[in-house]
């Protein structure tokens, strides 16, 4: 409150010309380095480091080092900590809710967080994440459009799509012919114990909801329980497997797995050509990895970050790699309009790979599970209880 | 070394004192952080209360009875298997391991350096459906036709013993090492067979590290969860991961505190029962 | 009469000794067995890590290559994951089993008060679920603000878990003590610090050795309780696990295979070392 106060009488002073800021008096008025959450300002003054917290292998390598965070840090002179220890959002949000419930910082000013589970919403609901300085931020123009409102932020003043991915069906073409429904997959007596679900409700119910005619965007309890018990079926008469995360990949390429449900990045990463993946008949799902600001981060040097990876040069790059430098690309989906052209100059291979810059029949087929539904405690809980029975 | 003469008193406290003084800072208070925690009820949107909730409790015995039971189940055949597999290879180390005694018990935890996670996706693909060792066991006539090995509570059972394999070998060794092989020559020398004199001698004395190996074993065990995640299906999941989704999935931060005390009861009442079984001096060690 | 009874008797006499070999050398070659069954997935993990995996996924041989091995650290973020591992997993498993060692000697010697409850406080840890003992462990460290998450909560995270089984490893061997061996030291003049370092040390250096083994081999496999105390560290199992969820990279099967080597090739050396003592103190 009085926090937010002094923030507006600065930008009131900065608008009347900046000379009447002085350093101490941006340090009073941001409080410091304390380790109380009082939110860095948009004072426009850039920090020496940006700390960063993001998924593995979800940047732009060449060998030991991350191209466009060097290029950033050229730019505009600040130095990215780029730690990957985010791996999972429930275990990731477990590690951070301790401090964050006490007002204390986490020490990071971007961490990434999954849109179909619940814990996105959740840091915006609970107020744990700070507002974006959109003023530093003009590329958020190109944002693509299916992304500007999402239920979870409508008017996108906490987050901004990192990447995005699909969620369909995987089968090995050696051991079965196309598996390309989740009829199919859950019921085809030929695929019994071969299969594995998802053990994320968001992506599971999202597709077996869209198989049973549903809208997986506005959840009701009847659509719900029709497409649980459907799932609750395969997993008694031990259609499905194992529920999994991303382990699905190993037994797959093995052989012991004929199909899945799996993502789409993870089977471009694995480099066979008898796995492949698809989005479901009926339709699929859409997951976007976003950056917020948790409570206690720079806000201007982040949202100068976030400005940065819209270029659509940048992001071209970033994401198809360029194979004459050995700049190796994320290959997941961008979510900045004219990336797909800006990678045709790089790696035109890549920038026509659908998996990566899809099509727009593709996109029209993938949906977001509906928010609310993510974080209703008794679907959690019967979902919890059924994956571990 | 006067001082520890006439303070013989002052000896097992200022002994205890520096380990108990860690155990106390960093194990018993946020012990009992989690105990209040597993009586309080709410949500993460609206916040947690202190209530006196004793429901979690109820709760969490009513709905998750059989996970408990059976995580106990699987942590004792693990237990027992661990103990018959490697009683004899400690044995071996100890008795004949001359010189290169250290180096093998190198080997035994060295699997160990090697992550978890990747020594388990070595395991799977060993084990895999169409591999080796499938297709040797189902032409044996071991396993069915269609049948397979990983995905299932046998291969949650056969990880956790696998994983914990060092828990049992070191204890069993460090006590048999110790035995006197005189003792054993003697009793052979009065004419008991060498099974009689290993039943009469060298068993009874390496109860001490058979106490250890089992207890070292069968406690860590019982609040897995990562096997029966990577290796099991549905149906073999174990409390431990009732506790991680209650605490990660459901943000139920009372129920999971709340299952976690029920469990290490349940421990404690078998360590109890276990020790006056075997007779408290092994499980204590005799005073002075 | 005599050639028909020699042969039958050489035949006995070979049954006999061959007998003998199995019976003498069946615990080695089930021990032999034994170790091949624990160290099979390490044989996979060192074949693998000779791997040159077509996109970043490590699960099919694809063919043979020495880059891992030349660019092992060619992960960024691999290096600094498991330098932190190994310090860690050495200053712990030192303070755990010092501290588990003095507190076995207590239990195991000496009559006190609060024995029970002693007991009991060595075996909860044991017992804890691991996420509810990291995550209530880090509700502690949040109270403590001055001192950061990273290294140093990692570490007495470690100690304290650790501590519990240095404790039941060394007991099971001062249990079956001989004590009349230390009362022969003190008849023969030793006052009571010499005979705890001439004869006490050295009877169980090896319980000792086992803990320190033990307590090392948890330490540097630690997931769970690490993951909430560690702030923004990265140790290996964390980057393992992180890394897994887009393919394990064959530098992590190098790193593996590379500690395994190191470690036997320093204890191969401890044992030549021995020999070399021995025959030189053969006198």
């Amino acid at each position: 409150m009085t926090d937010q106060l002094t923030r507006r009488q600065l930008l009131e002073r900065a608008a009347l010309g900046g000379a009447a800021i002085t350093v101490p008096g941006l340090l009073a008025a941001c409080g410091g380095t304390s380790s109380k959450a009082g939110g860095s300002t948009t004072a426009h003054k850039l920090a020496k480091t940006l700390h960063f917290s993001n998924w593995p292998y979800y940047i732009d390598t060449k060998g030991q080092t991350f191209p466009s965070l060097m290029q950033f840090q050229k730019k505009t002179g600040v130095h990215v900590d780029y730690v990957q220890d985010i791996n999972d959002n429930a275990g990731f949000f477990g590690k951070i809710q301790g401090p964050l419930s006490r007002g204390q910082s986490v020490h990071r000013d971007i961490i990434v967080l999954t849109d179909n589970d619940r814990y996105l919403a959740l840091m915006i609901r609970k107020g744990w994440v700070e507002k974006l300085d959109k003023s530093a931020i003009p590329n958020i123009k190109n944002l693509i459009p299916v992304q500007q409102h999402p239920s979870f932020d409508p008017h996108r003043d906490y987050s901004l799509p990192w990447q995005s991915g699909m969620t369909g069906i995987a089968y090995n073409d050696k051991l079965t012919d196309p598996v390309l429904s989740v009829d199919e997959l859950l019921e085809s007596p030929k695929l019994k114990g071969k299969i594995t679900c998802l053990n994320s409700m968001g992506d599971a119910l999202t597709l077996v909801m869209l198989a049973n005619g549903d809208d997986p965007t506005k959840v009701t309890d009847k659509a719900f329980n029709a497409a649980f018990n459907r799932i609750k079926k395969a997993v008694d008469s031990k259609q499905i497997r194992q529920f999994t995360g991303n382990d699905y990949a190993p037994p797959l390429a093995r052989g012991d797995l004929t199909a899945a449900m799996s993502w789409s990045g993870d089977i471009a990463q694995l480099g066979n050509k008898h796995i492949h993946w698809n989005v479901p008949t009926a339709g699929g799902a859409l997951w976007t990895d976003n950056m917020i600001i948790p409570k206690g981060g720079d806000v201007y040097t982040a949202s100068v970050y976030m400005n940065f990876v819209y270029d659509p040069k940048v992001q071209g790059l970033m994401e198809a790699g360029d194979p004459k430098r050995k700049i190796v690309g994320i290959s997941y989906i961008p979510p900045v309009a004219g990336a797909g052209e800006a990678a045709k100059a790089f790696n035109p291979e890549a920038a026509s790979n659908v998996l990566i810059f899809p099509t727009k029949k593709m996109l029209d087929s993938v949906k977001l599970f509906d928010a609310n539904a993510l974080n209703n405690q008794k679907y959690l809980t019967q979902w919890q209880n059924l994956i571990s029975a | 070394m006067n001082f520890f003469h006439r303070h013989r008193g002052l000896t097992p406290y200022l002994l205890l004192g520096p380990g108990l003084l860690w155990l106390g800072v960093f194990f018993v208070v946020p012990l009992g952080y989690l105990a209040y925690q597993s009586l309080q009820s709410g949500n993460i949107d609206f916040g947690y209360a202190f209530t006196w909730s004793w429901g979690n409790y109820w709760n969490a015995i009513k709905d998750y009875h059989s996970q408990f039971v059976r995580s106990l189940e699987y942590a004792g055949i693990a237990t027992a298997l661990s103990l018959v597999v490697s009683y004899p290879v400690a044995y071996w180390i100890a008795f004949r391991g001359g010189r290169w005694k250290n180096l093998l018990l190198l080997f035994i935890v060295a699997p160990f350096f090697v992550t978890y996670l990747i020594r388990t996706l070595a395991w799977e693909t060993i084990l895999s459906d169409n591999g080796f060792v499938v297709n040797t066991l189902q032409s044996l006539h071991v396993l069915g036709q269609g049948d397979r090995l990983l995905a299932t509570g046998t291969a949650v059972v056969a990880g956790i013993t696998y994983n914990f394999l060092p828990f049992m070998a070191l204890p069993l060794y460090v006590s048999l090492e110790q035995i006197d092989g005189a003792l054993i020559e003697a009793a052979e020398d009065l004419y008991a067979s060498k099974l009689h004199a290993f039943l009469r001698v060298t068993l009874p004395l390496s109860l001490p590290g058979i106490v250890a190996g089992t207890l070292l074993t069968f406690i860590p065990a019982a609040g897995d969860f990562i096997n029966a995640q990577l290796l099991g299906s549905p149906e073999n999941h174990m409390i431990g991961n009732v506790i991680q989704s209650k605490f990660l999935e459901l943000t139920d931060y009372p129920a999971a505190a709340a299952m976690s005390f029920i469990l290490m009861a349940a421990i404690l009442v078998g360590v109890f029962a276990y020790a006056r079984a075997v007779g408290t001096e092994q499980l204590t060690g005799t005073a002075v | 009469m005599n050639s028909i009874v020699v042969p039958a008797q050489r035949e006995r006499n070979v049954l006999h000794t061959s007998l003998a070999f199995v019976r003498r050398h069946i615990l080695a070659v089930y021990s032999l067995l034994f170790f091949a069954y624990l160290l099979l997935p390490i044989a996979v993990v060192v074949l693998f890590s000779f791997n040159h995996p077509a996109g970043k996924f490590n699960y099919t041989w694809q063919g043979f290559t020495w880059d891992n091995w030349i660019h092992w650290d060619g992960v960024p973020g691999i290096r600094s994951a498991i330098v932190l591992s190994l310090e860690i997993a050495l200053i712990a498993s030192l303070v755990a089993t010092a501290l588990g060692t003095l507190i076995a000697l207590a239990l195991v010697r000496y009559g006190f008060r609060g024995r029970a409850a002693t007991n009991i406080l060595i075996f909860l840890p044991l017992s804890t679920p691991e996420i509810v003992l990291g995550a209530s462990l880090l509700t502690l460290f949040l109270n403590v603000t001055w001192l950061p998450l990273g290294f140093w909560t990692i570490l007495i995270a470690h100690v304290m878990f650790c501590i519990s089984f240095a404790v039941v490893t060394v007991k099971a061997r001062l249990v079956g003590f001989d004590r009349h061996l230390e009362e022969a030291a003190m008849d023969l003049g030793a006052n009571e610090w010499m005979t705890f370092q001439k004869v006490t040390l050295p009877l169980t250096a090896p319980a000792i050795l086992a803990a320190l083994l033990l307590c090392f081999a948890i330490s540097i496999d630690d997931f769970v309780v690490t993951y909430f105390n560690s702030g923004a560290s990265v140790t290996f199992p964390l980057f393992v696990w992180g890394a897994a969820r887009i393919g394990t990279p064959p530098q992590v099967n190098v790193i593996g295979t590379a500690i395994f080597v190191v470690a036997v090739t320093l204890m191969l050396a401890n044992v030549v070392l021995q020999r070399l003592r021995e025959s030189k103190g053969a006198v």
